[in-house]
């Protein structure tokens, strides 16, 4: 086994990860960019995306539609979610309703996806034409892994392009600047919110339903994953996107490195590193101080 | 009425109650006041100082093991053990509370979590001291000093539990209306302001989460030697989750509000969890719990649907 080899195969395995926790914090960064509020119920998010992908999956018998399926259908919960309940908040200063109200759908979305699929972890498997290995460098690499670096990358560069070219991307940047004035220049502001609310949980049910096939779909799968995506979005800057791909990016390598050579202090290592930035730069690497 | 007699009042139920309820009802009011005493400390953050703590289970955390390990490796007598736990959890809290209050807003909140998992991780990476997942079990609760033994039985802990709220109630109650409490309702309402007026309020904020912690602490003291384990979930953000939710439920601010919404959590999940299987959280706080005991007596695991409904066994 060669030692490039071994280096490249880890820092696959690394990106790999990184790009499931990317469609995570990515949403939850945009959301907190335009409501200033944190999504504590993104990882309830990310795992009723993991199960309606595996119903998805199951009715139509296509991996590829379930991509599409679950996070249309995801997000619509999310935007009805942010019209109905969050919309009335938005005039109130105190953080605690948002927590209290995000808070509770984390239960409330468990309990609903106890009810719908029980208890049992759902198990959907990698599908048929992405199972297999690649070797890459004399190493055996699994080639839905992969997949996931492709996938995750195309994101990144989608998101970017969309935030950066479109004129919808354009009122997201303009909304999370300043969204009195962009309200005074006779924009919908609400209707910009419910958008990103609805294509942040758009965003982590992607994540969730290329999860799945990795982890199984099972009921806490969210409560883990949600505090590494703070933790991300914390490095790389409340509100910053290209802070967010640079936090997935590092807290993988921490997560997977860590992993292999410091097994006992693989969970410590991730907060260290979010301590380290915060102490020196409290807004995150990218973001603005508060 | 005046306070003093509502006061009266509601001590003289609270003395009252053990002869009036079930054992079981017992068990779960000595844990609501536990958790209402939990609560009314992350208050004095939240509710005085306006800083939203997301990692409030560290208090939690490091009073339970404090007194676990004291408790459990020295032998020494549960009231010292205690006041010892709550010493280290205060002595702890120090330096998290001076890193932390470098930051407001949610840097602030997100800081206090990053310190409780890193306690939550660190109980792994010790695993000869602190156990790892299986936690610490078999927590003796030894006789004190002079010979007392009368906190042995649960109608004598449920007393040293109401007393510990009585106390700390009344002492935090002095403290947000002392010239102290002043400055920090300053810094709730105007920071800049305050700091114009000539106060240091970085040190009142490391004052109160070091109370906070202190407070907390206890907390945690008293539920490891009564429940008598201390696990990692104890450190869990779950459990930050649930306290926070307790104080802004209760009303912030206001310090009785906490308790009442602390209790009311504690029963309501009782009394729900009996009916469905809807406390979610109780399933994954206490379910891991005693699947966790139930493994280091060399028991199976038990399906999910048991553990859910599986909390009559304690008693």
């Amino acid at each position: 086994m060669s030692l490039l080899g071994f280096i490249v195969a880890q820092c696959l395995s690394a990106l790999s990860q990184a790009a499931i926790l990317f469609f995570i914090a990515c949403g939850l960064t945009l959301i907190f960019g335009i409501m200033r509020i944190i999504n504590f119920a993104h990882g309830a998010i990310f795992m009723l995306g993991a199960y309606v992908g595996f119903t998805a999956i199951a009715v139509t018998g296509s991996f590829l539609l379930s991509l599409v399926i679950a996070p249309i259908v995801v997000g619509a919960v999310g935007m009805a979610f942010e019209r109905i309940f969050l919309r009335p908040l938005y005039g109130r200063r105190d953080g605690g309703a948002y927590l209290l109200l995000t808070f509770g759908l984390t239960v409330v979305l468990s309990e609903i996806v106890r009810v719908i699929w029980g208890a049992q972890p759902l198990a959907s498997g990698i599908p048929d034409f992405l199972r297999g290995i690649v070797i890459v460098f004399d190493q055996p690499f699994p080639l839905y892994r992969l997949f996931l670096i492709a996938l995750g990358f195309a994101f990144a560069i989608a998101v970017w392009q969309f935030l950066d070219r479109t004129r919808a991307g354009l009122l997201i940047r303009a909304v999370s600047q300043n969204a009195e004035m962009v309200h005074a220049l006779g924009t919908d502001v609400d209707l910009v919110r419910t958008g990103v609310f609805g294509l942040g949980c758009a965003m982590a049910a992607l994540g969730g339903v290329l999860a799945a096939p990795l982890v199984t779909a099972f009921l806490g799968m969210g409560t883990t994953v949600v505090i590494d995506a703070f933790v991300i979005v914390i490095i790389g800057g409340m509100g910053s996107f290209l802070g967010s791909l640079i936090g997935s990016i590092l807290v993988a390598f921490v997560q997977v490195l860590g992993a292999y050579y410091f097994q006992d202090l693989a969970l410590a290592f991730m907060y260290f590193l979010m301590l380290i930035v915060l102490v020196i730069r409290p807004g995150g690497l990218l973001g603005k101080e508060d | 009425m005046s306070w003093q007699l509502n006061f009266v009042i509601t001590a003289a139920v609270c003395v009252l109650l053990p002869f009036m309820l079930p054992q079981y009802s017992l068990t779960i009011l000595i844990e609501a006041l536990i958790f209402g005493l939990f609560a009314m400390s992350l208050d004095l953050m939240v509710g005085y100082c306006r800083l939203y703590s997301f990692g409030h289970a560290a208090a939690y955390g490091l009073g339970a093991y404090s007194a676990a390990l004291i408790l459990t490796k020295l032998q020494w007598p549960l009231p010292i053990g205690i006041v010892l736990a709550v010493l280290v959890t205060i002595l702890t809290a120090v330096p998290i509370a001076w890193i932390c209050t470098r930051s407001t807003g949610v840097s602030f909140a997100m800081l206090t979590l990053a310190f409780a998992q890193l306690g939550y991780a660190m109980l792994f990476r010790f695993r000869d001291i602190t156990g790892g997942s299986d936690g610490i079990t078999g927590i003796p609760r030894p006789s004190g000093p002079f010979g007392m033994t009368w906190f042995q039985g649960k109608t004598g802990y449920y007393y040293l539990v109401l007393g510990c709220l009585l106390g700390s109630y009344l002492l935090c109650r002095a403290i947000v209306r002392s010239p102290f409490g002043a400055v920090l309702a300053g810094i709730r309402e105007n920071e800049a302001k305050t700091v114009a007026l000539g106060y240091n309020t970085r040190a009142h904020k490391i004052a109160t989460v070091v109370l906070a912690y202190g407070f907390g602490g206890l907390a945690g003291a008293l539920y490891a030697a009564f429940a008598g384990f201390a696990s990692p979930e104890l450190f869990f953000w779950l459990v930050s989750g649930r306290v926070l939710i307790m104080v802004v439920v209760g009303g912030s601010g206001t310090l009785i509000g906490p308790i009442l919404g602390g209790v009311f959590f504690v029963f309501l999940e009782h009394q729900l969890s009996q009916l469905t299987a809807a406390a979610h959280l109780r399933i994954h706080i206490h379910g891991l719990r005693h699947v966790r005991a139930g493994r280091h007596l060399g028991a199976a695991e038990e399906p999910l649907e048991s553990r859910a409904s599986g909390r009559g066994r304690r008693q």
